[in-house]
């Protein structure tokens, strides 16, 4: 009776083991199909009452967090608030040259992605994956407002991610910090190109690379979406949304690796509201 | 673990449960820069009530939900979870260790041993990406808070799958009898 029940044991293991890799196999490298869609579909509008019932608690442990670490961050701040001080003087005179040459080209919104033809959505995250090897999220839009895979999505602060499956009412979006990303952008002012990877693991480092070694990037320089288009194909991202601020740009790394470190502007950790560009011209 | 349809329904309300609060709540809560992973500590106790076969369908369909709502390839993080529930089950079922701190040091180890494995699923399906050693610290940080999610993890189980759990069936009220038979 119990070598019957260990067999019995064996074989429910081994079953499921061979319907993971089995699975494994017919959805690598591409959407999970009718499973995944139907699921999500399923389970989308209950994902929203959660996110809404849970959010006090959450707010509530983020915000303990948030405090500790915020002492931390003071001197560093401080450093910040001088040199912003020093850079909003002359902000403010490129801000009023940018209204006026606005005025003059009767551009609506946000250069970069009116010009691109993109229509922004705004949803808000649902969901978000527990694991740092795979990091995506879920938001409360889906191909019922116009979104579509490889949508770009962005926070207030900068580059997001891209959407990598739709459902009528809800999304997944792949991070910046996801293993599958890679965002071509570029370093400005100095033009430098490179393709932005996560650095797996670490929320708060993304790695430029395949940059030219022989252009020097610093500290403090901003990494900007390249937005390339050549020989009818065109990147998924509009030209020129912030993706973040170099943080770390040694020589020898430059040299050795042809990469430098950038910190993220969008919080990808706490991400809540984020804001999806439909449409547009690629 | 007797499984009737109503214990049924009851497993498949916890499953639904703990991953939507996955999804909703701590993945979205950081703590220390990292966020709780609650569904290995659940695997672990489902398996360390109902056995290993119990642990390692639970954690296979845990995983495939998972991994049906968070975009991510399908059959990966089921592999990894039936593998969880499965060691726990095992391990219930092969030492008889029933002391207060089996359940946390179970679900820290095990989580572990989760996180070891999508990072090893994750380099099979091929990593297109360099790898932090701030994983690291994620790895141990989720661990270490698997070990404070496991007791109120065990006990609400637990409490939702008493009646079909053998050895939590209610002693018999029997009459105590004294020296002289009174």
């Amino acid at each position: 009776m119990y070598r019957k029940q260990v067999r019995r044991r064996r074989a429910v293991l081994a079953f499921l083991i061979a319907c993971s890799f089995v699975l494994l196999t017919v959805t690598f490298g591409r959407s999970g199909g009718g499973l995944q869609e139907g699921v999500s579909t399923v389970f989308s509008p209950v994902q929203g009452v959660a996110d809404r019932a849970l959010k006090p608690a959450r707010d509530l442990v983020n915000w303990f967090d948030e405090t500790f670490e915020a002492r931390g961050e003071n001197g560093r701040l401080e450093e910040l608030l001088a040199a912003a001080r020093r850079q909003a003087a002359a902000g403010q005179v490129a801000l009023q040259e940018n209204a006026e040459l606005r005025g003059l080209l009767r551009l609506d919104g946000d250069p970069a992605i009116g010009a691109a033809g993109f229509r922004v959505r705004s949803g808000r995250v649902i969901a978000r994956s527990p694991t740092v090897w795979h990091s995506t999220v879920t938001v409360d839009l889906g191909s019922g407002d116009g979104v579509a895979v490889d949508d770009p999505v962005l926070s207030g602060e900068g580059l997001a991610g891209r959407v990598i499956s739709v459902q009528p009412g809800s999304a997944q979006v792949a991070l910046l910090t996801d293993n599958s990303s890679a965002v071509s952008a570029k370093v400005v002012p100095s033009g430098v190109q490179g393709v932005v990877e996560p650095d797996i693991g670490d929320p708060e480092d993304l790695i430029l690379d395949f940059i030219d070694s022989t252009r020097s990037v610093r500290r403090g320089q901003l990494v900007v979406t390249a937005g390339w288009r050549a020989q009818g194909r065109a990147s998924l991202f509009p030209a020129n949304v912030p993706v973040g601020e170099v943080t770390r740009a040694s020589i020898e790394e430059q040299e050795a690796s042809q990469q430098v470190h950038v910190r993220p502007f969008a919080d990808l950790a706490n991400l809540d509201l984020v804001q999806v560009l439909t449409g547009g011209r690629r | 673990m007797i499984v009737t349809p109503r214990i049924l329904a009851r497993l498949v309300a916890i499953a639904v449960g703990g991953v939507l609060l996955q999804l909703s709540f701590f993945s979205r809560v950081a703590v220390f820069q990292t966020s709780a992973d609650a569904l290995p500590a659940l695997v672990v106790v489902l398996g360390l009530l109902g056995g290993s076969m119990t642990g390692a369908v639970a954690g296979f369909s845990i995983g495939l939900l998972v991994d049906c709502l968070t975009a991510g390839t399908l059959g990966a993080s089921s592999l990894v979870l039936l593998g969880v529930g499965y060691l726990a089950g095992l391990f219930r079922e092969r030492f008889d260790a029933h002391g207060s701190l089996v359940p946390p040091l179970l679900c820290m180890g095990l989580t572990l041993f989760a996180e070891l494995g999508f990072g090893a699923v994750q380099a099979m399906l091929g990593l297109e990406a360099p790898v932090s050693v701030v994983v690291v610290r994620d790895m141990l940080l989720k661990s270490v808070f698997a070990f404070f999610l496991a007791w109120p993890t065990f006990l609400l189980v637990r409490r939702v799958l008493r009646p079909a759990l053998v050895e939590e069936a209610l002693p018999r009220r029997t009459r105590r009898t004294t020296a002289s038979g009174v």
